[in-house]
């Protein structure tokens, strides 16, 4: 098990407390002026027991990337219109295989597919924008040949060959969260 | 503003729906949990964002919206996870569709390690 060092305590606090915030609605009574300084101070307490127990879990290297402004506008664009669009437009391509009456066009098949992020967080995000997308599931994850491979299930396989397979399953995702993670 | 609501939650049932019915029609395990994403995704995305516009605009509570929002952002985060396990498992007890995948690149490197 890693151990815990001090900048990923530090940064899982404040992201603790920045939940407890929100969670209390005390962010909105900041913005107001009538904050309630016990709940603030039960916060700070609760996020920094908190953060002790599972920093190790949560961060293993680099502490502050997300604090960067630009990475962390990166993201918030990222998740709202880039990943929503492609979200939208999966949604409506299942949503009419579903719904077209007669036999099903659907094609279900397994592809291997290549990817070139490195960081646990760039893996985990792009599998989970993966998985997200209505069509595509990931299913495993493996190093082969000193690449990192994706198994995902696909509605509707179009092609087979991984280079081509993997532009049309994850091209802009993949484009977009490499400029927010390695 | 009513309207844009009932527009969301609109949309949102209309996905819901065609996630349901493409459950019940879809052949195999796999290709039902691809029609399921459709109802976590867009079914749920549409009466969150509905939610956090009906608690300002007719509540006025913003810390409403605030909680309505992060509902829907640990929604997002914890949803696949258990896409994964399930596509996983599901593959490795052994099912597998009836009339068989069209390519299944994850059953050739899986027997090749064995």
């Amino acid at each position: 098990m890693k151990k815990t060092t001090f900048p990923a305590f530090l940064s899982t606090a404040i992201v603790c407390y920045i939940f407890w915030l929100l969670l209390t609605g005390q962010i909105v009574a900041i913005f107001i002026g009538n904050a309630a300084p016990e709940v603030l101070i039960a916060g700070g307490l609760v996020s920094v027991l908190v953060a002790l127990f599972s920093a190790r879990f949560f961060i293993h290297r680099s502490a502050f990337y997300l604090f960067n402004p630009v990475k962390l506008l990166a993201l918030l664009f990222y998740c709202i219109f880039i990943f929503g669009w492609e979200l939208l437009k999966a949604n409506w391509d299942v949503a009419r295989r579903a719904l077209r009456p007669g036999k099903l066009r659907i094609n279900p098949g397994i592809v291997k597919v290549p990817t070139e992020l490195k960081s646990e967080y760039g893996l985990s995000m792009l599998a989970n924008s993966i998985t997200l997308t209505p069509g595509t599931i990931t299913m495993d994850i493996a190093d082969q040949d000193e690449k990192t491979w994706l198994y995902i299930h696909w509605l509707h396989v179009d092609c087979t060959e991984p280079e081509q397979a993997g532009d049309s399953i994850k091209g802009t995702l993949e484009k977009w969260i490499r400029r927010i993670w390695k | 503003m009513r309207i844009a609501i009932d527009i969301l939650i609109g949309i949102s049932i209309f996905f819901a729906l065609a996630g349901t019915v493409g459950m019940l029609r879809m052949p195999d395990t796999f290709s039902r949990m691809q029609s399921s994403t459709n109802i976590g995704t867009m079914g749920v995305l549409g009466v969150i964002i509905g939610g956090i516009m009906y608690a300002i605009w007719q509540y006025g509570d913003y810390s409403m919206a605030v909680k309505i929002g992060i509902l829907g952002v640990f929604y997002i985060v914890t949803n696949p996870i258990s896409g994964h396990a399930l596509a996983k498992g599901a593959y490795r007890h052994g099912y597998r569709p009836e009339q068989g995948f069209a390519c299944d690149q994850y059953g050739e490197d899986l027997t090749d390690a064995d």
